[in-house]
């Protein structure tokens, strides 16, 4: 069996990924199942989603704990812990991170234990598409070429699932084209094929009764908000340009996290440590007074 | 024998067993025959008789929630509904038990529909029996005062911390008076503390947030499991309430109630206010020489499993008379009950099933009768019967009546 574990932001496609290659392969004669997990359903959020592959009925569910082949959407999850990324990687691992930095670079960064790859599909995206958008057809396509799916049933694929999707024929004809571009950028590669390992029995505990004070869902802790820094799930950012800025507030409303604070002389402040750059302010602000930038580097917290 | 007390409904007397534990708020919407509950609390509080904020909601969903809310700030709350209220107010019942709050909701079970009627089974009140509510079922006016007091004191106790329905049946109950003595509110005071629940409380300087997001299974089953925990607390806490309660009031109330159980060999399980007919039936069938006895069940959560074993092992036949249907399997109660004994090794030879006062349907006597004769005949033959709907030749007639007045023949 082959187990893929995808890691995306919610937003940036890993779960269409997941269905483009589990379509994928079922064309070619595998028994697939893939599923996504969306955690909070939050925008810029760490998600997860899975793709199992095998030649023989496939008897798991759910999520992959020791995946053969994790694809990684943005090099910025490798700083998150929140993301998992590493759960249950191994040295034999086929890891692929969506990257401009070379594996050493990345190395240096954020240690893995699997076999590194990188890519720049965003780059791609950005050149095909001329602005930025989902990477699920690059992400699929990356993973149906490691595991050595063909071209052919990868496309078909793409026009079935993005399709589904309802997106417009130049898309999904932009999104083969991409594809194309991902099956020359990436060689099949040896996935091991032992991932079976029996389970330890498990030693069950009996669960003894709490005061409610501990033993009820509940938060009595202060806010933490302001600690749990979102900055780091951009992969855009917003960037102002104070000469276009008629200071409308629009920006300063459609904030979902409230990272806009509007200052004393009315133009907007981004909190860069919060700004989980979604860019509905850049789609909102009625002067294009707000750019968006593509983020450079594996950290990118703050200003 | 004297009487002493006076007459009150079943309704008076959930509205005395709320006025005697002092609440602090009412959140209260009307639903026959429920609805003499909270119009007697509503000019209570008018009259300045009870201390307590009575407030009108839109619908049961608003009132469960509002109780919740309540409670949660640290208020001791009491509601009542019914039937179809329950039903609406589903969701709601799961959310605030999950948050721990003791408060008491009264339940006055009426049939569910469709078809409509107004008259009591319990498919109502046990359609909540997985919410996480603890339940007690009262055959009596008397006990319907008695279990809200008892049921507070149970819910707001720290090893317990969860909602509590009573349950009296519609009409047979709720419109029915009969004599009730009033405890003395100062011994009141004496058994119901005040509401002090650690968790709970309003500041506005600190604020908490209950019930939240886990977003994880493994906290998920934690605190779902807490709340087992919990309710299986409430058995010893009932245990201790009801022999404070006996001390200081006189009445003794366990967690399921046995008649004539001594020398029994055959075991009649019922709960509710029709357990009085069975009650009578059983003194009927015993003057004519059969061994039979009644065991009510009055906790019906958490579930006295050892009180259960305990009072039907080694029987000739346990029978159970559902007053619900679940359609698809049969009584509900009778799943309970024969799973509770299927681990003792001290089984009755036989279990049967009987169904019977759907819709309030009257048990007549002479179904008693028949129901003895059938348990007898199971017991001897060692395997049960049923389920077995009580239905009877006249109600045969009576339906074809119907079907042709109806136009439907
Ligand atoms: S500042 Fe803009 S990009 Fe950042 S979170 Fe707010 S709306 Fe999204
Ligand atoms: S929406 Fe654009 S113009 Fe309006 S305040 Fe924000 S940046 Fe300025």
């Amino acid at each position: 069996m082959v187990r893929i574990r995808f890691h995306g932001r919610g937003g940036q496609g890993a779960k269409t990924a997941a269905r483009l290659v589990a379509t994928a392969a079922f064309l070619e004669g595998w028994m697939a199942q893939d599923s996504p997990l969306y955690g909070a359903e939050r925008r810029g959020a760490p998600m997860t989603a899975f793709a199992r592959l095998d030649r023989a009925p496939i008897r798991e569910r759910g999520m992959i704990a020791r995946p053969d082949l994790v694809v990684v959407a943005d090099d910025s999850l490798l700083a998150d812990p929140a993301a998992h990324v590493g759960d249950g990687v191994e040295a034999d691992t086929v890891v692929f991170v969506n990257s401009e930095q070379a594996v050493t670079q990345l190395l240096e960064r954020a240690p893995c234990p699997g076999r590194l790859l990188t890519g720049d599909l965003t780059g791609l995206v950005l050149a095909q598409l001329g602005k930025a958008g989902a990477l699920s057809g690059p992400l699929g396509a990356v993973a149906a070429r490691l595991v050595g799916l063909s071209e052919t049933n990868l496309r078909t694929a793409l026009v079935m699932e993005l399709g589904e999707l309802g997106l417009p024929v130049p898309v999904i004809e932009q999104n083969l084209s991409m594809a194309h571009a991902c099956f020359e950028l990436v060689q099949p590669v040896p996935l091991r094929q032992n991932g079976d390992r029996p389970g330890q029995p498990a030693s069950l505990r009996t669960p003894t009764y709490e005061p409610p004070t501990s033993g009820t869902a509940r938060i009595s802790a202060l806010a933490n908000v302001t600690v749990r820094k979102t900055g780091g799930w951009r992969t855009f950012r917003p960037v102002l340009d104070p000469e276009k800025c008629i200071g409308c507030w629009m920006c300063y409303l459609h904030c979902p996290d409230g990272a806009v604070r509007m200052t004393g002389a009315t133009h907007p402040l981004i909190d860069y440590d919060h700004c989980k750059g979604c860019l509905l302010c850049v789609e909102e602000c009625p002067t294009l007074a707000l750019i968006s930038e593509r983020e450079a580097g594996l950290v990118r917290r703050s200003s | 024998m004297t009487m002493s007390g006076e007459l009150l409904t079943g309704n008076l007397a959930a509205a005395w067993g709320a006025r005697l534990a002092e609440v602090d708020y009412v959140p209260a919407f009307p639903i026959t025959p429920q609805t003499e509950i909270v119009e007697t609390l509503a000019g209570w509080c008018e009259r300045g008789d009870l201390a307590a904020r009575f407030v009108t909601m839109d619908s049961e969903h608003s009132m469960m929630t509002a109780a919740g809310a309540a409670a949660a700030a640290g208020a001791r709350v009491f509601t009542a509904t019914s039937s179809q209220g329950l039903l609406y107010a589903f969701e709601v019942l799961y959310t605030v038990a999950g948050w721990r709050v003791p408060l008491v909701l009264v339940n006055v079970s009426r049939a569910l529909a469709a078809p409509i009627t107004l008259e009591s089974d319990h498919n109502d009140v046990l359609a909540a029996r997985d919410s996480g509510f603890l339940q007690i079922h009262a055959e009596t006016c008397q006990e319907v005062l008695d279990s809200i007091l008892i049921a507070y004191r149970i819910a707001e106790d720290q090893r317990v911390c969860l909602p509590a329905i009573v349950n009296m049946d519609g009409f047979y109950l709720s419109f029915t008076r009969e004599p009730v003595s009033r405890p003395e509110p100062d011994r009141v005071r004496a058994f119901l503390p005040p509401y002090r629940p650690s968790h709970l409380g309003f500041k506005a300087s600190r604020p908490q947030a209950l019930g939240v997001a886990v977003l994880n299974s493994v906290g998920y089953s934690h605190f779902r499991y807490q709340m087992h925990l919990a309710a299986m607390n409430a058995l010893a806490v009932h245990q201790e309430a009801a022999d404070d309660f006996a001390r200081l009031f006189g009445r003794r109330y366990d967690l399921v109630d046995g008649y004539r159980l001594e020398d029994a060999e055959d075991v009649l399980v019922m709960s509710n206010a029709f357990a009085t007919k069975g009650k009578a039936a059983v003194a009927a069938a015993r003057a004519r020489g059969r061994r039979v006895g009644l065991l009510r069940l009055r906790v019906i959560r958490p579930w006295p499993s050892a009180a259960i074993t305990q009072a039907l092992k080694g029987r000739r036949t346990v029978a159970v008379l559902d007053q619900n249907l679940a359609p698809g399997l049969g009584g509900i109660l009778y799943q309970e009950v024969a799973a509770t004994l299927g681990g003792e090794p001290d089984r009755p030879r036989a279990l049967c099933s009987f169904v019977g006062g759907l819709g309030g349907r009257n048990i007549a006597e002479g179904e008693f009768e028949a129901i003895f004769a059938r348990m007898a005949e199971a017991g001897e033959r060692g395997r049960g019967v049923g389920p077995i709907l009580l239905y009877t030749e006249e109600d045969r007639r009576q339906m074809d009546q119907w079907v042709t007045i109806a136009g439907n023949r």
